[in-house]
C-alpha cells in the first residue's frame, strides 16, 4: 500500500513546507515536498498518487488548481483520498468544493487541528477493504 | 426731466416757424396782389407819357400850320393866334420832362436833354413874332425865316413820339402776351411748393415719430433687461461687487456678498474685503480680466477660500471694478477628504497585501513552533522552552486575529448578498474596535438581544464594517468631548433585539450626541464632525448604503448625554447558513 499515510505537500514558501513535511513525518507520514507547482504535478503523473495531497492555491505562475486536476486525473485507486488546499489568501464564500477539495484552510494554520481534520476525514471516508 | 426741458423750446420754435410760414404766405400773396396793381399803375403811366407827346407834336403841327397860313397873309389876328400856339407849344415842353408821364418818357428818352436847349428859342421865337407888324410887307418873309428856326424842335419832338409809339407798342406786346398766360399760375406753383414743403415736413414729422416709438420701446427693453440682469446677479450663488477703483468703496454688491463680508456699505469689513482682493489680483487685475483665488477671513477663525475674477466695467456710467468670486470652500473641503479617503483606500489595500505577507512567516513561525515542541517533547527539563513555545504559538494566534481583521477590513466587498449570522457579525466588529476601546477607556455594554442563528441577508464583511464605523464613531466622539477636559466616564451600549418582523441593532454613547444642524444631513457624503486627518465623511454614507442594500433602515437621534444609531434589519428567510467563520 503505497498510499499508506502517505502525503505529498506542494507550496512554494519552502520553509513552510518544510516545516509542513517535518511536522507530519513527525506524526508518522511518509512525505513528499514539492516546493514547485511543476514538480508536484510530474510526481503526481509518474507516480501513484499518496493518500494526502497537501498544496498551496498560488504557488509561483502556477494555479494550485492545476495541481489538484493533476491528483484527480488519477486512475482510481492511485488518486489521493484526501486534498487539502493551504492558501493564504482570504476569500468570502467559498468553500473547498470550489477548488475540488476536500479541505480548505487558511495560513497560518495549526497542524494539531489540521492533522485532526485529515484523520477524522480519513476515517470517515475509509475504503471499504480497510 | 432732460426731455420734459428740451420739449418746451422746441414747441415754441415750432409755433413760431408755423407763424412765420403763414405771415410769410399772406405776405407774398399781397405783394404779388400789389405788384400787379403797380404793373397796371406802370402801363397806364407809360401809355399816358404816349400821350404826353402826341399832344406836343400835335401842338407842334398846329403852330406850323399857323406859321404857313400866316406866311401867305399877314394878319393881326393871325399874329396874335400864332403867339398863343407858340406859348402853349412852349407850355408843352417842360411837360415832356417835368411830370410824371415826362419822367417815365425819360426812361424811354431823354427828354429834358432834347427839348430844354430848344426852349430857350422857343422863348425867342415868341418875342420876335409877338414884335411884328401885320401891316408891314416884310412879315411873311421873317415869319418864313422864323419858322425854319422851329425846324430842329420839330425833329425832336417826332423823335420823341416814335420812340414813345415804339415803346408803346412793346407794351401791348407784351400785355397781350401776359394776358394770354394765366397769372395765378404763379401764385399757384408757389403754393404747390409750399404744399409739397409741407408735405416733406409731415412725413419727417411722422418717420421721427415711428423712430421715437422705436427708441422708447428700446429703450423698455433696456431697462427690462437690466432689471433681469439685476435679478440675476441678485440669484447668482457667486459673490458679485462692484467697486470704484479709486477709494475702493463698493457700489453695488448681490445678496450672496452681502452674506459673505456685510449687508452695509458702509461697513469697513467691506474695505478689508476689497484690499484683500486688490492684493490677490495685483495690479494686472486692475486692467484686464485676472484671475484670482484668495483667503479671505471673514471673522476671526473663520477663513473662506474664494476663486473668481475682477475686471473693469464700465457701471452706472462710471468706470468701475467688478469682482465675482464663488466660495470654494467646501469645494476644498471636498478635495481634501477625498484626498484623503483616497489615501485610506491605498492605505487599505496596502494593509491588505502587507497583512497577507505577514501570514506567509506567521505560518512558518507556527509550524517551526508545532515541530520544536514534537522534538522538545522527549527531552526532560525542557517545560520552561515548552511555555515559551506556547507563548510563541499563542502570539503568532493573536498576529492571525489582527491580520485577519485588517484584511477582513480592507477588502473590497463583493455583490453577493447571502444570509449571515447578525450577531456573529457584531462579535467580530466588536473584537476589531475591542483593543482601541481598552486603550480609550471606554467601557461597552453588550446586550444580545437574539441568538447567534439569526440571519440577515447582506453581504458580512460590508456589514462588519459598519459596525466598526459606528463604533469607531463613538470613540471618536469621546476624544472630541474630552478634549482639554478631564477624563468622564464613556459608555457605549450596544444592544441588539427583534420588533416585530425586524432586528434592531442600537449603539449607544455618552459622548455629548450630536449637533441639531448636523442631525438631517449626517448620513450626506463628506459630512463629518471630525477633523480631516480623523474622518473622510464617508463613513456614515458607507453605513447607509450598506444597510439600504440590506433592504433596512439607519438612523441616529440624540438620547440623554449622547448619541444613538439604530440600525433596523428584515429578517432573512430560515435557511441553513454557512457560518462565515
Amino acid at each position: 500500500m503505497s498510499q499508506l499515510r502517505s502525503m505529498l505537500i506542494c507550496d512554494d514558501e519552502e520553509e513552510l513546507a518544510h516545516e509542513l513535511g517535518e511536522y507530519f513525518s513527525f506524526a508518522g507520514w511518509s512525505v513528499e515536498v514539492c516546493v514547485t507547482a511543476q514538480d508536484a504535478i510530474d510526481r503526481l503523473c509518474n507516480r501513484p498518487g499518496p493518500l494526502v495531497l497537501l498544496t498551496d492555491l498560488r504557488i509561483g505562475p502556477f494555479d494550485g488548481r492545476q495541481v489538484v486536476a493533476a491528483a484527480r486525473a488519477r486512475p482510481e485507486g492511485e488518486r489521493p483520498r484526501m486534498i487539502v488546499i493551504v492558501t493564504g489568501h482570504v476569500m468570502d464564500n467559498v468553500s473547498a468544493a470550489d477548488f475540488d477539495s476536500d479541505h480548505l484552510c487558511v495560513k497560518p494554520v495549526d497542524p494539531d487541528e489540521l492533522g485532526a481534520v485529515i484523520d477524522a476525514f480519513l476515517e470517515t471516508h475509509a475504503p471499504p477493504s480497510e | 426731466m432732460i426731455l420734459s426741458h428740451n420739449r418746451r423750446p422746441i414747441g415754441l420754435l415750432k409755433l413760431g416757424l408755423v407763424i412765420t410760414s403763414v405771415a410769410l404766405f399772406l405776405a407774398t400773396g399781397m405783394l404779388y396782389v400789389s405788384q400787379t396793381r403797380q404793373q397796371g399803375l406802370l402801363t397806364a403811366t407809360i401809355r399816358s407819357s404816349g400821350w404826353v407827346a402826341y399832344q406836343a407834336q400835335l401842338e407842334f403841327v398846329k403852330t406850323e400850320a399857323e406859321f404857313a397860313k400866316l406866311s401867305l397873309v399877314p394878319t393881326r389876328d393871325g399874329l396874335r393866334e400864332l403867339v398863343l400856339r407858340l406859348e402853349i407849344l412852349r407850355s408843352r415842353l417842360p411837360v415832356l420832362y417835368d411830370s410824371d408821364e415826362g419822367r417815365v418818357l425819360s426812361g424811354i428818352v431823354d427828354t429834358k436833354d432834347l427839348t430844354q436847349p430848344l426852349e430857350a428859342t422857343l422863348d425867342s421865337v415868341i418875342d420876335e413874332v409877338g414884335a411884328l407888324d401885320a401891316e408891314d410887307g416884310e412879315t411873311a418873309s421873317r415869319l418864313r425865316s422864323i419858322d425854319t428856326r422851329l425846324t430842329p424842335l420839330g425833329q425832336v419832338l417826332q423823335r420823341i413820339l416814335l420812340e414813345s409809339v415804339a415803346y408803346n407798342q412793346e407794351i401791348f406786346r407784351r400785355e397781350r402776351a401776359l394776358a394770354e398766360t394765366p397769372g395765378v399760375v404763379p401764385l399757384v406753383l408757389l403754393f404747390i411748393c409750399g404744399g409739397c414743403l409741407a408735405l416733406v415736413l409731415y412725413l419727417q414729422g411722422r418717420r421721427d415719430r415711428l423712430r421715437l416709438g422705436e427708441i422708447l420701446e428700446a429703450q423698455n427693453a433696456i431697462r427690462a433687461m437690466e432689471s433681469n440682469l439685476r435679478a440675476v446677479i441678485q440669484a447668482v450663488p457667486a459673490c458679485v461687487a462692484v467697486i470704484e477703483p479709486e477709494s475702493g468703496r463698493v457700489s453695488f454688491f448681490n445678496s450672496t456678498a452681502a452674506s459673505l463680508v456685510s449687508a452695509d456699505p458702509a461697513d469697513p469689513a467691506w474695505l478689508h474685503f476689497v484690499q484683500a482682493v486688490h492684493e490677490a489680483a495685483g495690479e494686472a487685475g486692475r486692467t484686464k480680466w485676472g484671475m484670482l483665488s484668495m483667503a479671505y477671513l471673514r471673522s476671526p477663525g473663520q477663513f473662506v477660500s474664494l476663486r473668481g475674477t475682477i475686471c473693469d466695467v464700465l457701471w452706472e456710467r462710471r468706470h468701475q471694478q467688478l469682482i465675482v468670486l464663488a466660495d470654494t470652500t467646501q469645494v476644498r473641503s471636498a478635495e481634501l477628504q477625498v484626498m484623503q479617503a483616497a489615501k485610506l483606500a491605498t492605505l487599505g489595500e496596502m494593509a491588505t497585501a502587507i497583512a497577507h505577507e505577514l501570514n506567509q512567516p506567521l505560518a512558518v513561525i507556527k509550524m517551526a513552533v508545532a515541530n520544536a515542541r514534537r522534538l522538545l517533547e522527549p527531552m526532560s527539563g525542557g517545560e520552561a522552552v515548552l511555555a515559551k513555545l506556547e507563548r510563541i504559538s499563542s502570539q503568532v494566534d493573536r498576529a492571525k486575529r489582527i491580520t485577519d481583521q485588517v484584511r477582513r477590513y480592507g477588502r473590497m466587498p463583493s455583490e453577493q448578498l447571502l444570509p449571515f449570522s447578525l450577531r456573529h457579525a457584531v462579535e467580530l466588529a466588536v473584537s476589531f474596535v475591542a483593543e482601541q476601546y481598552r486603550a480609550a477607556n471606554i467601557r461597552l455594554t453588550i446586550e444580545p438581544g437574539f441568538p447567534m442563528e439569526v440571519l440577515v441577508f447582506g453581504e458580512q464583511t460590508m456589514f462588519e464594517q459598519v459596525m466598526v464605523n459606528l463604533l469607531i464613531n463613538a470613540r471618536d466622539a469621546f476624544e472630541a468631548r474630552d478634549a482639554g477636559a478631564g477624563p468622564a466616564s464613556r459608555e457605549v451600549t450596544l444592544s441588539l433585539g427583534c420588533v416585530a418582523e425586524q432586528v434592531v441593532i442600537s449603539i449607544q454613547d455618552n459622548a455629548g450626541g450630536v449637533s441639531e444642524e448636523m442631525l438631517p444631513r449626517l448620513f450626506e457624503p463628506f459630512s463629518t464632525t471630525k477633523s480631516t486627518d480623523k474622518g473622510t465623511g464617508l463613513g456614515l454614507s458607507l453605513a447607509r448604503s450598506v444597510v439600504r442594500d440590506m433592504n433596512g433602515t439607519i438612523s441616529v437621534e440624540n438620547v440623554g448625554a449622547g448619541a444613538r444609531f439604530i440600525i433596523a434589519l428584515p429578517f432573512s428567510p430560515p435557511v441553513l447558513g454557512r457560518n462565515a467563520a
